[in-house]
């Protein structure tokens, strides 16, 4: 007890000083140059205002293209990421699969989505096509993941009772694994495209499409009033976003307790029968 | 009558262990559908679960195993089904002449784990229908499009277990004695020759049980072998045509009904 006590208060003690030393070399620690940050934050936060609708009709056709950017791109992703999570469920497949499939999906990941954005860029050239491949691979990348952990979580008796009638492994798939994590599936893929749409955004700042590419425009050229509208308008579409996401998860997954997830699976099935 | 194998591992004698109690050769009488000889198994290569094992289920009869937990009742029912591979021993299915079964034997022996291993989100009449799968080509079953006989025949099996109204209700939704039924139906889906079940009544109501114990008689009658794993004396000595008792991973008693009372049972398994 003693020592868990000692061994607490030593992380502890270790927590603090990696902070303190972060701080320091970040220079968030140097007091000279908060009064100057503070003034300058209060001089742009004004320019900012009062935002200039002109740019309103504009900046509406390039948020639909984001939206439409981050749906194709989460919709690709999702696609890509369902057969590839198979692959690394261990669960499914042996090692000599699952080893390589999570090496994919791990080095998928690692990449930031505004490099896939750039990648994109250099292969299709400006515009929206390359952000929707940028943010297909970035879903990829976390999608395929949270859907093989979602897989292996299924209740290995179920497993075993399928396994059991027969069943191969696709009908394993078919029977157990999917209908078991329909839930799972769901609520990260909404979570994943309210995601999106925020990562959509910065898309445009390296000319994938978009409203960030206005952003950034009107940011080099000092319109700051046409980039408060465009910040305004994309909180007003993310918010939007959040809200429909919510309410579309509330229809489908009523509760996350396992003894009443069934309904959205329910109702695909009786449209499948 | 061919003996057609699913296991048929030989090793060595695991060093240091020994088998324990009776039941060193399988009981004599009565054909035999599933057959199990000098089971040997241990999950961390250190401690076996299953010491020298040996034991015939005999066709159509309703074979009880009684144990305290931790006895290695599941691990022999796991062992008999195929999930898990013995270090040493074999587990013979051996063909029912009755079925014209080309299937692999393992097939025609149906599991239901002591959870039962229901999809909850699937209706009863889908997860009846599960136990079709091997029957099913696969690309039918993705479909969702089953034989209509076997749609059928999965509707009136779950009719038969009075559970006709329910056919497209989600096993969430079913009650304990209900979701048993459903398990049973899919069991019933694999034209098995022999259900292996491992606790399934233990967390019903003592009225439940009894109806769902009947239930597994009359499936017995039928031609079906049952071998349930229990750890209630009471339902042993009630519905047991044949008593296998485990201790430490041997069988130290097994005979027919009425070989041992149930203080006799009690006195056996302390």
């Amino acid at each position: 007890m003693i020592l868990r006590t000692l061994l607490f208060r030593g992380i502890c003690l270790g927590v603090a000083a990696l902070a303190g030393f972060s701080l320091y070399r970040i220079g968030l620690l140097d007091a000279s140059r908060v009064g100057p940050a503070l003034s300058n934050l209060a001089e742009f936060t004004s320019s900012l205002f009062p935002p200039n609708d002109d740019v309103l009709p504009t900046l509406l056709d390039a948020m639909l293209e984001t939206v439409q950017i981050a749906f194709v791109g989460t919709l690709l992703g999702f696609l890509i990421s369902l057969p590839l999570a198979f692959l690394c469920a261990r669960t499914l497949f042996g090692l000599a699969v699952t080893a390589p499939a999570r090496l994919t999906v791990g080095a998928i990941r690692t990449v930031p989505s505004i490099l896939w954005g750039v990648l994109f860029v250099v292969a299709y050239g400006l515009g929206p096509e390359a952000g929707a491949l940028a943010i297909s691979f970035y879903t990829v990348g976390y999608l395929g993941k949270l859907y093989y952990e979602a897989f292996e979580a299924v209740d290995p008796e179920v497993m075993e009772a399928v396994r059991g009638t027969g069943g191969n492994r696709l009908q394993l798939i078919a029977y157990a694994v999917l209908p078991e994590s329909a839930n799972a599936l769901i609520s990260n893929l909404l979570f994943m495209f309210e995601y999106n749409i925020r990562a959509s955004t910065i898309m445009g700042f390296v000319g994938a499409g978009g409203i960030g590419f206005y952003m950034l425009g009107y940011l080099q050229l000092l319109q700051y009033q046409n980039l408060m509208t465009a910040l305004l308008l994309t909180f007003v579409v993310v918010m939007a976003v959040d809200y429909l996401s919510a309410r579309l998860r509330g229809l489908v997954l009523p509760s996350q307790q396992p003894t009443r997830r069934a309904p959205v699976l329910a109702a695909v099935t009786s449209l499948w029968r | 009558m061919d003996a057609r194998s699913i296991l048929g591992m030989q090793a060595a004698a695991p060093a240091g262990t020994q088998a324990s109690g009776a039941g060193n050769a399988p009981a004599p009488g009565g054909s035999l559908c599933i057959e199990a000889r000098d089971l040997w198994f241990t999950y961390d290569g250190r401690a076996y679960v299953l010491k020298g094992v040996t034991l015939g289920v005999r066709r159509g009869a309703m074979t009880m195993v009684l144990g305290r937990s931790g006895s290695g009742k599941t691990t022999l029912l796991k062992t008999l089904k195929g999930l898990t591979r013995p270090q040493r021993g074999t587990v013979t299915v051996l063909a029912d002449d009755r079925l014209d079964d080309r299937r692999a034997p393992a097939h025609a022996v149906a599991y239901l784990p002591q959870g039962l291993g229901l999809v909850r989100s699937l209706s009863a009449l889908d997860n009846a229908l599960t136990g079709a799968l091997s029957r099913v080509g696969t690309l039918r079953s993705l479909a969702r499009s089953f034989p209509k006989a076997t749609l059928e025949e999965a509707k009136e099996t779950i009719a038969r277990l009075g559970l006709a109204h329910k056919l497209y209700e989600p096993v969430y939704r079913l009650s304990g004695g209900e979701r048993q039924r459903v398990a049973i139906a899919r069991a019933l889906m694999q034209k098995p020759s022999v259900i292996l079940a491992d606790e399934f009544v233990s967390q019903l109501d003592p009225i439940t049980a009894d109806e769902i114990l009947e239930m597994m008689r009359a499936v017995s009658r039928e031609g079906i072998s049952l071998l349930i794993t229990t750890h209630e004396t009471h339902v042993v000595a009630r519905f047991g045509d044949r008593i296998v008792v485990m201790r430490d991973g041997g069988v130290i008693h097994d005979g027919p009904s009425g070989s041992l009372s149930e203080d006799g049972m009690v006195a056996i398994l302390r």
